[in-house]
């Protein structure tokens, strides 16, 4: 979704289009352009951090069962888990949560990072 | 001497008919993992016990190649005996005769034995293994399930009706099962769905396999539809029966106790260390209810749907008990869209057939977030708060821990009609937990101190102090004692025993009106 803020620089004024792509900010400029990049960047929420990975094909996703913040992460990519391990923590309800593997296998990726917000459903990490 | 062969006739008859769609078909039926019809009966009943009914019906279609296609018992076999010493009816659909499809007589002998199970008051077990309607015999077949359906809805409440899902059971025909009180599947042989694959990718484009599409884990985890999933046919069965045990025969009979070795009286002594120091940690609940329970045995009901909501039966010095308890180890415990819906349509099961209500409480709220809101969380949470008030069976709650604002009213406290409500020395009975309820109740306080924070953190303690606890619902008559929880056992089952001539009647009336 894309944001737009005024901003002023020098006491000329931009309008700026900002996307959250949940990744590294990106920043796209609109009239009257060309829009210092600098600037803007402060307006964009930076994520409290950058997820370390993307789940492979036929990896299975974990999703987050409600939303809530990611307290801590117990497993890295490559590790094998077995059913029912601790995969991270997931605060929600004020309760902390354990969010378990479904299955025995090994962890593909961690699609969130600590301190992440999370929504129902969002992933959280993928196992093979 | 019975003259002309007569005899030799009817054995003759008897031997064709048993054999259903011919060996050729009953070894496919094996191939498949699967038992026949039949065989899936004589593991049903106790030995000896099974009494087929309609055992010569056929169908009587005359319509394309029908006057000359043989359907031994019209593809379903029916009739009753005993389980554990008890009647029960049940039909098994025959797929090795044209499929198990169903046609006017197939229904017709269901129907017969869903009245006859309705009359003499015993439960009703329908094993599902069928194509589905016998296309030849057009809307005959429709009108059988609309009798079917219509059956299983006026015994609903008066007989526990269970339907096995044992092979295909599509379109139409899944509306039997789902009117029951209890659905089973078994794992890998077993499907239900409205549209199958085929149909789904022609209509949508959307490529789907029928085991995800319709699955037994399908339905026992994500469409929530099924209750059970048994291996395969004989666990499967196995499982029917263990259900049918905890079950009383009608709604004018009670379960039939079972006695127990286990001391009414046993003292628990881990059950005073199972709640966590840190309130924010969770535990297994399934600890509590089976160091609770005779022997330590419950029977979970939909075990892999809305795990945040445990609904079993266990038994308490022989009688059964109808378990309703949060489950803080999966998402906080809190009630959702479908922990409502599971827990409402339990307690509804249990109260229709005189099951008495334990419910266990560590509940933090309602799940919060849009999906939920927009989901119907209103509607949906409405139900168990209506289930619960109807409910006119002995009703007890034990709190735990978190029995906060309007969840701790939906886990049936007090005045939805609990008969005796507990609660052990952690319990938290309040509007909201000490962190919220601080910044409301004393913003000003915070906001006006020279230091907020650690005023913040004082008021947190005193609201905690003061209500975080049970003491103050106990002094208002909203909680009848607060207990040691290794007594829970003995004080549980003696509150069961006292409530056990409990007498309650709603208003006269058509039906209520819950909120579907």
């Amino acid at each position: 979704m894309n944001k737009k803020y005024n901003i002023t620089v020098n006491g000329t004024a931009y309008a700026v289009e900002v996307e959250e792509v949940g990744g590294a900010p990106v920043v796209t400029s609109a009239a009257p352009a060309p829009a210092p990049v600098a600037p803007a960047a402060p307006a964009a929420p930076a994520p409290a951090a950058a997820p370390s990975g993307t789940a492979s094909a036929g990896a299975s996703v974990v999703e987050a069962p409600m939303p809530g913040t990611v307290l801590d992460i117990k497993v890295s990519p490559g590790q094998a888990v077995g059913a029912g391990d601790t995969l991270l923590i997931l605060e929600a309800m004020k309760m902390e949560n354990e969010i378990v593997a479904p299955q025995a296998g090994t962890v593909d990726a961690v699609l969130t990072a600590k301190g992440a917000q999370v929504n129902a459903g969002d992933g959280l990490v993928s196992l093979k | 001497m019975m003259a002309n062969g007569k005899l030799e006739s009817l054995r003759r008859q008897k031997a064709e008919i048993s054999l259903g769609g011919g060996q050729k078909r009953i070894d496919k039926q094996h191939e498949s993992g699967k038992l026949t019809a039949r065989e899936r009966l004589a593991s049903f009943f106790d030995e000896g016990t099974f009494v087929e009914i309609d055992v010569f019906v056929s169908h009587r279609s005359s319509n394309f190649d029908m006057p000359s296609v043989h359907a031994p018992g019209d593809g379903v076999v029916s009739g009753y005996g005993n389980v554990d010493g008890r009647l029960v009816f049940a039909y098994a659909q025959d797929f090795t005769v044209l499929g198990g499809s169903l046609g006017e007589y197939h229904a017709e002998k269901i129907v017969k034995a869903q009245k006859m199970a309705m009359k003499m008051g015993v439960p009703l077990v329908g094993m599902n293994d069928s194509g589905g309607a016998r296309i030849q015999e057009g809307v005959n077949a429709l009108s059988g399930y609309g009798k079917i359906f219509y059956n299983n809805t006026i015994a609903s409440g008066v007989i526990p009706q269970i339907s096995v899902i044992m092979g295909p059971c599509a379109g139409g025909a899944v509306y039997s099962p789902a009117i029951t009180d209890f659905i089973f599947m078994v794992d890998g042989t077993s499907q239900m769905f409205i549209t199958g694959p085929q149909v789904i990718k022609a209509v949508t484009g959307e490529d789907v396999s029928a085991e995800k599409l319709g699955g037994a884990m399908t339905h026992n985890s994500v469409s929530g539809v099924a209750h059970f999933i048994g291996k395969d046919d004989r666990d499967t069965i196995a499982l029917v029966k263990e259900l049918l045990s905890y079950m009383p025969s009608n709604n004018l009979e009670i379960a039939p106790p079972k006695p127990t070795a286990d001391d009414t009286n046993r003292i628990i002594p881990e059950l005073n260390d199972i709640i966590p120091d840190n309130p924010n940690k969770g535990y297994d609940v399934y600890k509590v209810i089976e160091a609770i329970a005779d022997d330590g045995r419950y029977f979970d009901v939909a075990r892999h749907y809305a795990k945040n909501i445990v609904t079993c039966f266990i038994r308490l010095a022989g009688s059964t008990v109808g378990v309703i308890a949060n489950q803080p180890k999966v998402a906080a415990g809190c009630l959702d869209i479908n922990a409502s819906d599971k827990a409402a349509r339990f307690v509804r099961r249990c109260d229709a057939f005189n099951i008495p209500l334990l419910n266990i409480v560590d509940v933090p709220g309602f799940l919060h977030g849009v999906g939920q809101e927009t989901g119907g969380i209103i509607r949906h949470g409405a139900k168990l708060l209506y289930a619960y008030c109807e409910a006119t069976v002995p009703k007890v709650t034990m709190i735990l821990r978190k029995a906060y604002g309007g969840a701790y009213i939906a886990m049936c406290n007090k005045e939805l009609g609990a008969d005796l409500v507990f609660a052990w020395p952690s319990a938290q009975i309040a509007v909201m937990g000490a962190d919220g309820a601080a910044n409301i109740v004393f913003r000003k306080d915070i906001k006006d101190a020279e230091d907020p924070i650690a005023k913040r953190a004082e008021k947190v303690s005193e609201y905690e102090e003061k209500f975080n606890n049970p003491y103050r619902a106990a002094e208002m008559g909203y909680v009848e004692d607060v207990i040691e929880p290794a007594q829970s056992r003995q004080r549980l089952i003696s509150a069961f025993d006292m409530l056990e001539s409990k007498r309650e009647s709603l208003p006269a009336k058509k039906h209520g009106n819950i909120p579907l």
